[in-house]
């Protein structure tokens, strides 16, 4: 099957013959209809999604210009935020794509190549890992959990209250005395909190085919004032789903976990599960 | 206690999807360094979190500037190609101006030379 028109239409619309370089979002055994991948859009710079052949397998590709996507230009790009937006999702519309029409192995965000034969020989390179990572994604999609420390109500602050003196020497050893005894409970809190996300994990991972973790997202990205304790993935089989969902309400249950808040958020395509085992 | 937040729904067609709720997830997620095949150019890229705290600031501003009806990121050299270009025409419509006020100021000397 050859998609791959002379020269894409997008770009011939506007300059002829300016240069461009392949990016890839997926790898499918099941690409989309033509009309479906017509009416995708991927990056707006660039032309329509197309199916490139790699051995019995499909990457999903579009042609976009090399003078926006080469090393340097991207590299400027995707270091400021709104292009970097623009990016991630466009590269998501792309995978979505594909994802509507079967199992998928989503490709990192800006994962290009100079040319069709690159992009094939890439794939055709690593045929058998990546046809037995689609068979284990199938049918199955991903969870992000996100496990934070709740905020305390009231920081047990007492400096003001118990304390009298604070200025005499009896009164610095009571201030010590109350200061350890703070950092003490902080500790104490901050370790049941921890046991709380170890057990919500232990939960959720019974209903999944295979759990990862995110590094925690540091209280700057979250926004909170407590730590983020878990940021976990889980790849769920769709006949599982219901019983992780279930897990997920005994787990969020009022009073049983009560030092945590959970998030959740999905079903997402399996992108923390797209990573070849060995390594290879 | 449980917040449950859409990925993308369904087969519904969903351009947006992730919600900007979740766009430090979707980063996460796509610019994850778990490569299964890599590319043939190489970006240079911040740290993943340096990036997406800065994302994350940039939401919240300009939430906040739209909430407050100011859309200083439209008009913003930096943030989009056609504040720069505004930004030329504002500054050559600028040196015109003054080159008016120049010529004018030229010919009133000349007038009071004669």
């Amino acid at each position: 099957m050859s998609l791959h028109p002379a020269v894409p239409p997008a770009a011939a619309a506007d300059e002829v013959g300016s240069p461009t370089v392949v990016c890839a979002f997926a790898v499918t055994r099941t690409p989309p209809p033509d009309h479906a991948l017509v009416s995708a859009t991927g990056h707006e710079e660039g032309g329509p999604l197309r199916v490139l052949r790699a051995g019995n397998l499909c990457l999903i590709v579009q042609d976009v210009p090399a003078a926006l996507f080469d090393s340097a230009a991207l590299t400027e790009r995707l270091n400021r935020p709104d292009d970097l937006e623009r990016c991630a999702r466009a590269h998501h519309r792309g995978v979505e794509a594909v994802f509507r029409a079967g199992p998928v192995v989503p490709l990192p965000m800006a994962s290009l190549y100079r040319d069709d034969h690159s992009a094939a020989r890439a794939v055709t390179a690593r045929e058998a890992a990546l046809a037995a990572l689609l068979d284990r994604l199938g049918g199955r999609t991903e969870w992000a959990v996100k496990v934070h420390a709740v905020e305390a109500d009231a920081p047990a602050d007492d400096s003001n209250g118990t304390g009298t003196g604070t200025g005499t020497g009896t009164g610095g050893r009571a201030y010590l005395s109350r200061a350890s005894a703070r950092r003490r409970a902080r500790q104490d809190a901050h370790g049941k909190a921890l046991a709380e996300a170890e057990a919500v994990d232990a939960e959720l991972r019974r209903h999944a085919v295979a759990a990862t973790r995110h590094r925690p997202q540091s209280e700057q990205l979250t926004g909170r004032r407590t730590p983020q304790l878990l940021n976990a993935a889980y790849l769920v089989d769709d006949t599982e789903r219901p019983a992780f969902a279930a897990a997920l309400e005994r787990v969020g249950a009022d009073g049983r976990h009560t030092t945590v808040e959970i998030h959740v958020s999905g079903p997402w395509i399996p992108y923390s599960f797209a990573r070849l085992e060995d390594g290879s | 206690m449980t917040d449950i937040e859409r990925g993308y729904s369904g087969l519904e067609p969903q351009p947006y999807a992730p919600v900007t709720g979740n766009l430090a997830d979707l980063l996460e997620r796509v610019l994850d360094k778990g490569i299964v095949i890599a590319g043939d150019i190489k970006i240079d890229l911040l740290d993943i979190e340096l990036l997406t705290i800065r994302l994350r600031l940039f939401i919240a501003s300009v939430d906040t500037a739209k909430k407050a009806g100011i859309d200083w990121w439209e008009t913003d050299p930096a943030l989009s190609t056609r504040a720069a270009r505004d930004a030329l025409a504002e500054e050559n419509a600028r040196l015109r101006a003054r080159l008016d006020d120049l010529e004018g100021a030229a010919d009133e000397t000349v007038e009071a030379v004669r």
